[in-house]
Formats: structure tokens, sequence, C-alpha cells
């Protein structure tokens, strides 16, 4: 969606929401009906319990752990399906709050199946235009989660995703342009994102040297024209300069960063920790298109099992 | 006939009265041979001769400043003001709009002027105990510099500390630490998973907790399948499992104290970031206030605080977006209360010297000692140290206070609170609901502040003997009493010192200039007010207000310089506006609804004068009193006091009168008498023994038969030896009688008998004055009751002859025989009712 509902002219596309078995970051639940508000689109609520865990549950020898790491109980069936009902319950009712505020339909689903599985299934049902947001946050690491998804999951245009300091959605758009062709896809994506509260617009440039972001600084005015509510900053980056970037980023205290997975500022195979650990707000991965983009799944898996009816 | 002029209706009088005394007793009564002297027409009205004044107009005289004649209450003044006593306090008494706030004013200006200038005061936040607000003293003039440092450094800090802390250098140490930290947490998670998976456990994260399962090839393997293994391998995978869950607990357990030590790092370099922008934004504060060690201490305690809460002044999630709603002016942005600065006394600002002397009008308890104020926020009351307001006492700190006392003693709680803060010696704020204990909610509690100042109260005479008789703590905190003077002397000299206050009237007021005529007119009325022709008032607002309307009927008449006229017509307005009930009273008289002759002549009837006082404004009125007597058991019975409408002055004048009747007529027989004597259609209350001796004659004519002339009128109280003694409002009471006979016209007869020792009060209205000179009214001034008599019935009162008796045929012979056969006829009734029941006989 979005760039790719942009580009393609289609006015709707889909806010899916994938919620494993943990409580979800509250900002990620915002993001996801932000981003369904801003397009007009429906948002689909897709809450996965692990089958792994039920599995789990059913040894008689195994058992939980308390977060705290002082208590431990003897895990069974009954108590790992209540615990992950009361889960799915608590996190409906979030999101049921969040969508009426923003007058945003809301469809909310419950799926015993592997993770990425459930997921790519879910989008191949919507069709293709889905941007998924992730309602754990992301901890760091490498990107070969999102790399992952973005090749698995068919029906993906974005991730939307949140870092365990996120703490808003409000406050200006930031747009990661390093590809003057992306320039007015991108910026057309954020002034719709950025019109729900009436945020301001970054345009941050990014390039290698000043002489690269001199050129696209000169292009980008001939875009941005006189739109009053659009700004234009410079980051003049170098590959595995990560920290530099996530802190470039957090200076802009936006509401909300876009950028292309594969880029300077999120870059295929890279280290996302110094990212995960400065950003304030959700970062929306936009899958890269042309030549390096990831090949879409050859075939789609088999549906997953369904443990409840939709709700 | 007495007279020497011949009246028509005069002869019948005589007539009758000749008739009367044929049928009682047959004597020769014996006439006054000549007519009694009124007073002269002089006497009546000490007037100013405005060539005497030695001035043509006010612009010829330079202005007094201050007061005249009031040289006691100015010794009182200076006194009080100059003793370092703080329990001298002073009381200055005297009538209202004498010019007492002025004078004390004057006077204490200049002093106050030359002395030291009292040191500021402040309420900060005190940051160990926050319900007690901390009392600052700063040099004088120094507040507000520490008030717009802190309001300077707040502002610089609200700036400074957010880019600090947005800096590359502090977000870079941040990661630092949580990276640290959550590497360290994740590596030992990571370690054991890796472990885990090593062993083909897999490490799974459950809705609250994380759990452990045998895996094959990445997948937890499914229970049947691991139930399918031999037994001691299952066994060892339990084993295995049991001993990776200890060790996940060991580490989970690690967490909190480890996220602890994250946060005692993060905090060290918070503060350590802080401190050195908050030293910075207060360095010049510091250094400003070196010389203040309470002050130095506070701003310490001040920057302390910042560092600990330094939160405040970073913007963050939703008060980001807010930021273009927030207050630009740190004094407003309500996160900074706490380090402002509740300024309680300022001094020295503006160039100002000496110290203060404040005059509080309106001396509620709040305006005197300071309160705690209140907001009202989502339903409760809340305050804080800022939410102080300086009371009088606070102003006046190292100077001087003026209040008025009555205002004062109305105002709850007022009165108790200035003593305590005096006696105390420090002012202490309190609730009036805590100070009566009638409340008891929590609210702040401010250090009280040292008190030095010198207290003047302001009332009238009746109100600093109330509270001298009655609190005890009044004479020992009030000990200078300056009494203003409401009179002074008529003299030359006084007579042109007051033409001088007058010409400072005209000059404060920006008037038009009075001739010489019209000073001496104002003067005339100064004696007027007096009540005294030989005093003049010094009421300056009364003054002042008919100098004033003068003015303005100078102006009517297009005039530039005020004259006599002027001021003559100001008197009369200000008396026609004022005197609607006079007129309402006249009324009544002249059309014969209240009874008061003006002529012919009466027995046991005579014309008694009372004032009506309104405000200001007072007025004379006649009323008939009238005596009956008959036989009894020795009783004078005052209807007025019997019915409950006469007050105990007015008691205590009847009852002289009976001392009168037994002293001299019956000093060796019964006084075999019961008389009642009443103020005819009076519907009010009567006090004042002013009526005493009209009641006496009235008594006298009834005893004697003897009628009274109507056409006279009288007033005067009398003692037991038949002196008549001076009253109050003599020329009120003149002047009512006067225009009752005026408005039935004026014969020659008419007249009022006063007490001799009034003849100095005199100053009767103009109009008064021409008639006796015209001989249309006579005024007689009278020293005892023989005196009057014989004037109100034309009779002789006789004086006892060398055998005993009165000579016959006067009125005290006449009175003395009525009550010797009075006495005759009591003993005879007595002695048959005795025989007929032995029982008392009540007559």
């Amino acid at each position: 969606m979005i760039a790719h509902v942009a580009q393609s002219g289609e006015d709707r596309g889909r806010v899916l929401i994938q919620i494993r078995s943990r409580h979800p970051s509250a900002i990620a639940l915002e993001a996801a009906v932000h981003i369904a508000r801003a397009f007009g689109s429906d948002l689909e609520s897709l809450f996965v319990e692990d089958a792994q865990l039920f599995d789990c549950a059913a040894y008689g020898f195994v058992r939980e752990v308390s977060l705290s790491g002082r208590q431990t109980r003897p895990l069974s069936l009954d108590t790992m399906m209540r615990d992950l009902h009361l889960a799915a319950q608590g996190t409906r009712r979030q999101l049921e709050a969040l969508a009426r505020k923003a007058e945003v339909p809301l469809r909310c689903r419950v799926v015993r199946d592997e993770p990425l599985r459930a997921l790519t299934i879910a989008c191949a049902e919507l069709g293709p235009w889905n941007v998924v947001t992730l309602g754990e946050p992301f901890a760091g690491g490498n990107s070969l989660l999102f790399k992952q998804m973005l090749s698995e999951v068919s029906g993906t245009t974005g991730i939307v995703t949140v870092g365990p300091r996120a703490l808003r959605v409000s406050g200006p758009v930031i747009v990661a342009v390093e590809d003057m062709a992306e320039l007015s896809d991108m910026l057309r994506t954020a002034e719709r994102v950025a019109a729900v509260d009436g945020a301001e617009v970054v345009l941050l440039l990014v390039g290698p040297g000043e002489g690269d972001l001199e050129r696209m600084e000169g292009e980008t005015r001939l875009v941005v024209e006189d739109r009053e509510r659009v700004r234009i900053e410079l980051a003049a980056v170098a590959h595995g300069a990560d920290a530099h970037m996530a802190e470039t980023l957090r200076k802009l205290g936006g509401g909300m960063v876009i950028c292309r997975f594969g880029g300077l500022v999120v870059p295929d195979e890279g280290d996302l920790r110094p990212l995960a650990a400065a950003l304030e707000c959700p970062l929306f991965l936009v899958r890269p298109d042309g030549p390096g983009a990831p090949p879409p799944p050859s075939s789609s898996p088999g549906r997953p099992e369904v443990s409840k009816s939709d709700f | 006939m007495f007279f020497k002029r011949s009246h028509p209706g005069e002869s019948a009088v005589v007539t009758n009265r000749s008739a009367d005394h044929a049928e009682t007793g047959g004597d020769e009564t014996p006439t006054v041979a000549a007519r009694p002297r009124p007073l002269e027409a002089s006497e009546l009205r000490h007037v100013v001769n405005p060539s005497s004044l030695g001035f043509s107009t006010t612009d010829d005289l330079s202005p007094i400043n201050g007061l005249i004649g009031q040289e006691r209450a100015l010794k009182a003044i200076q006194f009080g003001a100059d003793i370092k006593s703080h329990d001298f306090n002073m009381f200055v008494l005297g009538p209202p709009a004498s010019g007492k706030t002025t004078a004390v004013k004057a006077h204490l200006g200049p002093k106050a002027a030359e002395g030291p200038v009292p040191p500021d005061w402040v309420y900060v936040y005190n940051f160990e105990n926050p319900n007690r607000p901390k009392a600052l003293q700063l040099p004088s003039g120094r507040a507000r510099q520490l008030s717009k440092g802190m309001i300077a450094a707040l502002d610089e800090l609200r700036g400074v500390l957010p880019v600090r802390f947005e800096s590359e250098d502090y977000q870079t140490r941040r990661r630092a630490i949580d990276e640290q930290f959550r590497s360290g947490n994740e590596e030992a998670l990571d370690a054991l998973s890796k472990k885990a998976q090593a062993q083909n456990i897999a490490l799974l994260r459950t809705p609250t907790g994380f759990a452990m399962a045998p895996m094959h090839e990445g997948k937890v393997v499914k229970p049947e399948v691991f139930n399918a293994l031999p037994e001691a391998m299952r066994r060892d995978v339990e084993h295995k499992i049991a001993a990776l869950e200890k060790e996940l607990a060991a580490i989970l357990e690690r967490l909190p104290a480890t996220e602890k030590r994250r946060r005692q790092q993060l905090s060290e370099l918070n503060e350590e970031v802080a401190t050195s922008a908050i030293r910075e934004a207060l360095v010049e504060l510091h250094a400003s206030f070196s010389d203040v060690p309470e002050a130095a201490a506070y701003l310490e305690a001040a920057g302390q605080d910042m560092v600990r809460n330094v939160g405040l002044f970073l913007a963050t999630g939703d008060e980001e977006n807010a930021i273009v709603r927030r207050p630009t002016d740190s004094a407003q942005d309500p996160r900074f209360r706490r380090y402002l600065v509740n300024i309680m006394a300022s001094n020295g600002g503006s160039g100002a010297t000496g110290a203060p002397v404040i005059e509080e009008i309106n001396p509620t308890y709040g305006n005197v000692v300071g309160r705690v104020e209140h907001l009202a926020q989502m339903g409760t009351l809340v305050t804080d140290f800022l939410l102080i307001k300086p009371g009088a006492l606070h102003k006046a700190n190292g100077g001087y206070l003026l209040v008025d006392a009555r205002r004062l003693l109305l105002s709850p709680f007022a009165w108790e609170a200035l003593k305590r803060a005096i006696k105390a010696r420090q002012i202490r704020i309190e609730q009036p609901t805590e100070v009566s204990g009638v409340v008891s909610t929590q609210t702040l509690d401010p250090e009280p502040i040292p008190l030095d100042v010198k207290l003047v109260l302001f009332g009238d005479r009746e109100l600093y003997y109330l509270l001298a008789a009655n609190d005890p703590d009044f004479p020992r905190l009030f000990k200078v009493q300056a009494d203003f003077d409401d009179t002074i002397a008529r003299s030359s000299a006084n007579d042109n010192a007051y033409a001088r206050l007058i010409a400072s009237v005209v000059k404060e007021h920006g008037l038009k200039p009075l001739d010489a005529s019209a000073v001496a007119r104002v003067i005339d009325e100064g004696a007027r007010l007096a009540e005294d022709r030989e005093k003049l008032s010094i009421e300056l607002g009364r003054i002042s207000d008919i100098v004033r309307e003068a003015d303005y009927w100078s102006s009517q008449a297009k005039r530039k310089v005020t004259s006599r006229e002027h001021v003559a017509r100001a008197i009369e307005e200000q008396l026609q506006r004022a005197d609607r009930l006079r007129d309402r009273a006249q009324e009544t008289i002249t059309r014969g609804i209240v009874l008061v002759d003006t002529e012919g002549a009466a027995v046991g009837r005579i014309n008694g004068l009372s004032v009506v006082q309104l405000g200001t404004f007072a007025f004379g009125r006649p009323s008939r009193i009238t005596a009956r007597v008959r036989v009894g058991s020795g009783r004078v019975t005052d209807i007025e006091r019997e019915a409950k409408l006469g007050g105990p002055l007015h008691s205590k004048g009847v009852m002289i009168l009976w001392g009168f009747l037994a002293g001299r007529y019956a000093l060796d027989l019964p006084l075999a008498l019961a008389a009642t004597l009443v103020f005819e259609q009076s519907y009010g209350g009567v006090d004042g023994d002013s009526a005493s001796s009209a009641e006496l004659y009235a008594l006298l004519s009834a005893l004697s038969e003897v009628p009274i002339k109507q056409s006279l009128a009288v007033t005067g109280s009398v003692n037991q030896q038949g002196e008549v003694q001076a009253i109050g409002g003599v020329n009120e009471k003149i002047e009512g009688f006067f225009d009752v006979c005026r408005a039935r016209g004026l014969k020659g007869e008419q007249g009022v008998l006063i007490p001799r020792s009034n003849v100095q009060h005199l100053m009767l209205r103009e109009d008064v004055v021409e008639a006796v000179k015209d001989g249309r009214f006579a005024i007689y001034a009278v020293k005892t009751i023989d005196e009057g008599i014989e004037i109100l019935t034309g009779v002789k009162a006789g004086e006892r002859g060398p055998a005993g008796p009165f000579a016959p045929g006067t009125i005290n012979r006449r009175v003395e025989d009525k009550l010797k056969s009075f006495a005759e006829r009591g003993r005879s009734v007595a002695k048959s009712a005795g025989d007929d029941s032995e029982g008392s006989t009540e007559f």
C-alpha cells in the first residue's frame, strides 16, 4: 500500500496489525490506526497464537518461568488457552477504543499458526496492498526479520514497527528520500499521513556526500514548490554510519519516519540496534521497487488453523 | 400687668387669674413690678467684623499647613512617633472630620522619610517542608532582584536544559548505558537460548513468561513423538530442561537489579548534565546574594531541587505538542511555581527612601495580617506559597500603620489578630477559620515574619474609653493617647488662623478666593457649629463643605470672588436639603395637630423645648408639658418613665423636682402630694434633663394655681436648690420655638427662657437676632426657678420672711399653703381610714 497505492492511484488499501502472544506496544496500535485513517482503509487485527506454545504446554514436565524469574508454574493446555484468550481480548478492547475514536473500520481475528505463515496467509487473503504493522517492538539486532517478511509475505507493501523507546505518533512526518525517483510518491504518502493531524512533512534528503545532497535539494525544491507545510533537511550518510543516522532521525523529533527498506537509513543487512534505541516514533519501512527488491514468494502457503471464528 | 406694652389678651389672662386666686384663697396677688430685661440682640450672636480680619481676600493669606489649636495632640503624636517601644502605639481620638488623619500623616511623613528603609521580605518554597513556606529577609530593594533573577534563570534553563539533554553527547552516553545493560540482558538470554538450542531445547515466550520444550530442527517436538522416545532419553531431556529453567530464572531475577543499576547510572548522568547547566544559570544570582546567607542557602536548595526535578524542564510526549500553548513567561508556567519568589514587602524601590507610612482603609483580617488564597481546580481548592498575600502589617513593617479603629473592630477577627501580632512582634498568617478552631483543613503554615511597626489607630472618644474599659490588652499596647480637640478658643489671633485655614481649603481644592465678609461668615458658622460663641469648631470636613458649596453658588452667580451672601446661601441650602422633617414637625404644630399654644395662659401647662438630632442636622421642637396634682402619699409620677419612654437622665431630673419641693416647702410636714408630669403628644423616647425646669414650673403652676404664659417656652435643667443649669442645643431650641411663633405671627410677647449659663453659647440665626432687635421676640436668661416663675406668671415668687412663711400671695406661699392643706387632708383621710380598717391608705 501507501507508496504503491499512491503510485497506482488506488484510494484504499488495508492495514494489518499482527499481534503475537505477548502484550503489544500501545504506540504500534496507534500507528496502525493512524495509517488506516490517513488512507481511509480498514484495519485488520491478526492475533497469532503460536502453535508451538500448545505443543509445549502438552508436556507434563514443562514449567513456565515468570518474567521476574521468581515464580514457576506447570504449564497446561487449559492455562495456555486461557492466557492467550485473555491477551487477545485485552488487545481487541484496546484496538476497538482507538478505532472507534478514529472512525476506522476494524476487524479482529485470532489464528493459531506459526507467526510468519499466519501473516502470509492473511495478506494473501486480503489482496495485494497491505501494510503490516508489528505489534511487538523490535529490539534491534539485524534486519533479517524485515527482509524475510518482505520476501515471504507477498501482499506486503510496507512494514510499520516501533522501537522500545517509542513515545508518540503525533508530530512531523519524516520522509527519508534516498532516490529522487521516489520523491513524488514518498511526498504524497507523507502528506496523506500528515494530513490526519495537520502535521508538518520533513523531507530528509539522504545521500552519501554533500554534492549529491545539493543536487537532490535543488530537484526537491522544484517538486515541493511553495508547499508551506513541507520542510527540507539534509543528511550526508555513508554506509555503516547507523548510529549517526539514528541520531539525526531522533533529533528531528517526528511522529513517524517513512523510509525505503534496504537503503542508507535501514540497510537490508545491518545492525538496527542504534535505530531501535534512538527512535521515539514508529518506523514505516516501504518495500523497495526495482532491482534488488525482494522477490515475491513463489507459492502461497496452506491455510492456517483458525482457532476461533472471526470476531 | 408687668409688661410695659399692653397686648391684647393679656388683660383677660390677668383677670382670669385674679378670679382664680379669689376662689382659692382670696389673697392679694403681688405682681412683678417691672418687666424683666430680656437679652440684648448683641448678646445673641458673636459676629466677626470683616474689616477686623485685615485682608481683602484669601489670596492675601498664606495657607496653614496642618492644624490649629491642637498642640496637645501634636505633642502626643510627636512623642508616640519618637519612642522606640513596640507597646507605645498611638490612639488618636477626636471627632470625625477633624483632620486627625491628615495631621498624623503630615507629622509622620517627614519623620518616616528620615528613618531607615526597612528590609524586604519574601516567601519562597520550602524544599524540606512544602507546607511551611520559608520567609527570607533581604536587604531593602533586593526582593525584586531575587524574583527577577529566578525568573531569568528559569527562562534560561527552559532553553538550555532541553538542548543539553538533546545533545549528541548526552544521547550517546545515555544510549551507551542503555545498550550496556540491555545487551547484557539480551546477551544472557541469547546465551541461554543458544545453550538450550545446542541441547535441542527451545526457549519460547508465553503470554506471561518463558517456557522450554524439546526441539528438533528448530521446531518444538510434538508430545506424541517425544513420548515415543526411550525412557532414558526422555529423562535426560527433562533434566536438561529443569536445569535450564533454573538458569533462566536466575537470569530473570537479576534483571530488576540490573535495571536499578541502569537507572542509577542514568540518574548520575542526568545529574551531571543538569548540574552544570543549572549552576551556570544560577551563578550570577549566587554571586549577587553571597552577602545574604539565607538567600544563598535558598539558591543552593533551589538548584539541587532543579537537578532532582530536571524533567520539569524537558518537554516529553504530549507536552511537546502543547508547547505552543505553554506560557512563554516562566513566571506563568505552573511547572516552575516552586522556584518563583513571592514578594511580601519591597522597600526602597523606585528611589523610595525612609520608612513606610501605610494607611489601611479596609482593615479586614486578611488585609491586615495577610491571607492564604486558594484556587479552584477540578472541584477542589488548592494553594501554594505564591498565593500568600501580604497584609498591611507586611507593607508597614519597619514604619507606621494607620487604621480606623471602628472599621477594625467591625471586621471579624481583625482586632484580635492585630493585637496578637503586636504582642508577639511577628506576623503569623493563619486562616480565620483556623484561628477560631472551626475548620481544621490542612493548609499552609508560613514561617512568621518579625514585626516592627508603630500602629496608629483613629477613633472617637467613646470608642477609646470603651476599649480602655473593656479590653485589658488595649492600655498595655496603646500607651500614647493623642486627643484632638473639637474646638478652639475664640480670639482675634485664632480668627486670623481660622481664616488661613479657610485659605488652605481654597488652595487645596482650587476654589475661587473668599473675601473677608465670606471668611467672617464662615467663622461665625464655625462658632455656631461649636455651639459656643467663645469657641470655633475645627471640624475641617464641615468647614470645607461650606467653603466648597459657597464656591459653587459663587460660580452660579458668575462671580470671581466668593462673598458673604454665597456662604450664607450655602449654609441655607444645606439646611433646606436636610430639614424636611423639621418642616413636617412645624407643620403639625401650626395646623394644631400637635397642641402647642403660643398665646394665652394656663395652669399646670408649659412649653418645653427639645432637640431632634438627624445625622449632622439638629433642630428644636416645642412640646407641651403638663402637670396635675392631688392629695397623695408623696410621689411625683413621671408618666414618660412609667410608660418606659423616659430615659434615665429624664427620670433623674424628675426626681430632683421631688427633692426641691420637699426641701423648700415641706421641711416640717409630710409631703402628701401626688403629681403627674407628662410630655403631651410625645410618642418616642425622651431623655435628658433639659426639661426639668419646665416640669418644675408646670408643677408650681399646678400647685399655686397661677397660670403660665403660653407665649413663652422654657429650657434648662434644675438642681435641688432651685438653680437653673446649662443645657445643650440652646440655639436650636430657641430657633425651634421662634419658627413656630413666627409662623403664627410674632407679637412681641413671645420668647424663651434659658439658663443664664447658656448665654455664652448663643449663636442664633440672624433672623432671630433681628426679631429680638425689633422687640418682636425675647430671650430671657434666668439663674433660678424663682426668676423664671416670675417671668412665666408675672407673679412674685416670694421669699420667706423672718417669721418663716413666704409673703402672702406669692407663688411660693401659694404652693406651701397647698401642700399644707394636702398634708392636713391626708392626715384626716388616713385617720378615718385607720379607724375603719386599721390598714394603710394609698392615695
